[in-house]
């Protein structure tokens, strides 16, 4: 029974695709130009965004971040599911032997500049390359330096899901502020501002921020889960 | 070709070397120790050189290329010593000549046990 209800909802599912793809004139010669133009037109005049790919991902491609935001999210809670023998009864950290001081004292003075560096990268992801995704992974890599170097240094889990459960409220709230003062859901609200500012692009820098915390906390929860993995 | 042009074009060309020679150790010598030593001392130079250089060329990126070079000098050398005490710790000898000294095995052979240092 399971099975036909399966396969009634893929033929549903198939029709609605096809149906798409047929509204598509491929082989057209209009089509031989694509969207291209158009992306990088609106991304410089309108958006006033200087890096074109920040403004795919974030603005006229935004709904599918928010996918990939949530397929990291799903993957990092399958792992601590899996890696979690049972909860909250954390194993020892594997470790062969303690940092030397001079990683100790080393560690101390990068974890800033890398956590620096990893903020740079994310509030300036519409105006140089990078994003939320690389300044939230440069961000978690700091953190696995300390986690490494130093034994007892510990991360709050509660935090961590506190801080990537408001991100990601935050940016489907943003969404749905466009849904209901623009129409449709991840538009624009705020003013756009002036090409290659800081303060430009409107919610485009605000979401890569929040991009950033979120991807940031789902590593270091996946980093912290893997170091404590009860062997 | 002003002064400041000249010394930014040498100090890339002595860093393109150092990195070109560092790259050459890697390959050509015989064991972590050596491959390591090639290839953080040498790249270390080389990189402050090169971004040195490009700060003599373009002197408004002077400041933000000299956090750069902080950068790189303290955290270089960092990662080196941490690799070097790692392999040190996993037991891993340095190369030597046919009846070279090799202070490290004569202290781990002999008990064949693991020393704690």
């Amino acid at each position: 029974m399971k099975k036909y209800i399966v396969l009634g909802l893929l033929a549903v599912l198939g029709y609605y695709l096809m149906s798409i793809f047929l509204l598509v004139d491929f082989g057209l010669p209009h089509f031989a130009h694509g969207v291209k133009d158009v992306y990088l037109s609106s991304s410089k005049n309108i958006l006033k965004v200087s890096n074109a790919v920040t403004a795919i991902v974030v603005n006229f491609r935004g709904f599918d971040t928010l996918g990939e935001v949530t397929v990291l999210f799903l993957s990092a809670t399958a792992m601590s599911g899996i890696l979690y023998k049972k909860r909250h009864d954390i194993g020892e950290r594997s470790i062969l032997f303690p940092a030397s001081s001079i990683i100790r004292s080393g560690a101390k003075m990068l974890f800033p500049s890398i956590t620096l560096l990893g903020i740079y990268v994310f509030i300036h992801g519409h105006l140089s390359p990078g994003g939320g995704f690389q300044g939230g992974t440069i961000i978690a890599t700091g953190f696995l330096l300390m986690l490494l170097t130093y034994q007892n240094y510990s991360v709050s889990h509660n935090r961590l899901v506190w801080v990537e459960s408001v991100a990601g409220m935050l940016f489907v709230i943003i969404g749905l502020a466009g849904y209901f003062m623009k129409g449709s859901f991840l538009e624009n609200v705020l003013p756009v501002g002036e090409l290659n500012d800081l303060f430009s692009g409107g919610v485009i820098g605000i979401i890569y921020v929040l991009v950033g915390f979120k991807v940031a906390a789902e590593l270091i929860g996946i980093i912290y889960t893997i170091l404590h993995e009860k062997g | 070709m002003s002064i400041m042009e000249i010394i930014g074009s040498f100090l890339v060309i002595v860093g393109s070397i150092f990195l070109f020679l560092g790259a050459l150790g890697i390959y050509r010598m015989p064991d972590l120790y050596s491959r390591l030593q090639a290839g953080t001392k040498a790249t270390t130079l080389g990189a402050m050189s090169v971004i040195l250089g490009v700060g003599f060329w373009e002197p408004d990126w002077f400041l933000k290329l000299l956090v750069l070079v902080v950068f790189i000098g303290y955290s270089n050398p960092l990662s080196s010593h941490a690799m070097a005490r790692a392999m040190f710790k996993k037991k891993i000898f340095p190369w030597t000549k046919e009846g070279g000294v090799d202070a490290y095995k004569e202290v781990i052979e002999p008990t064949g046990e693991k020393q704690e240092s």
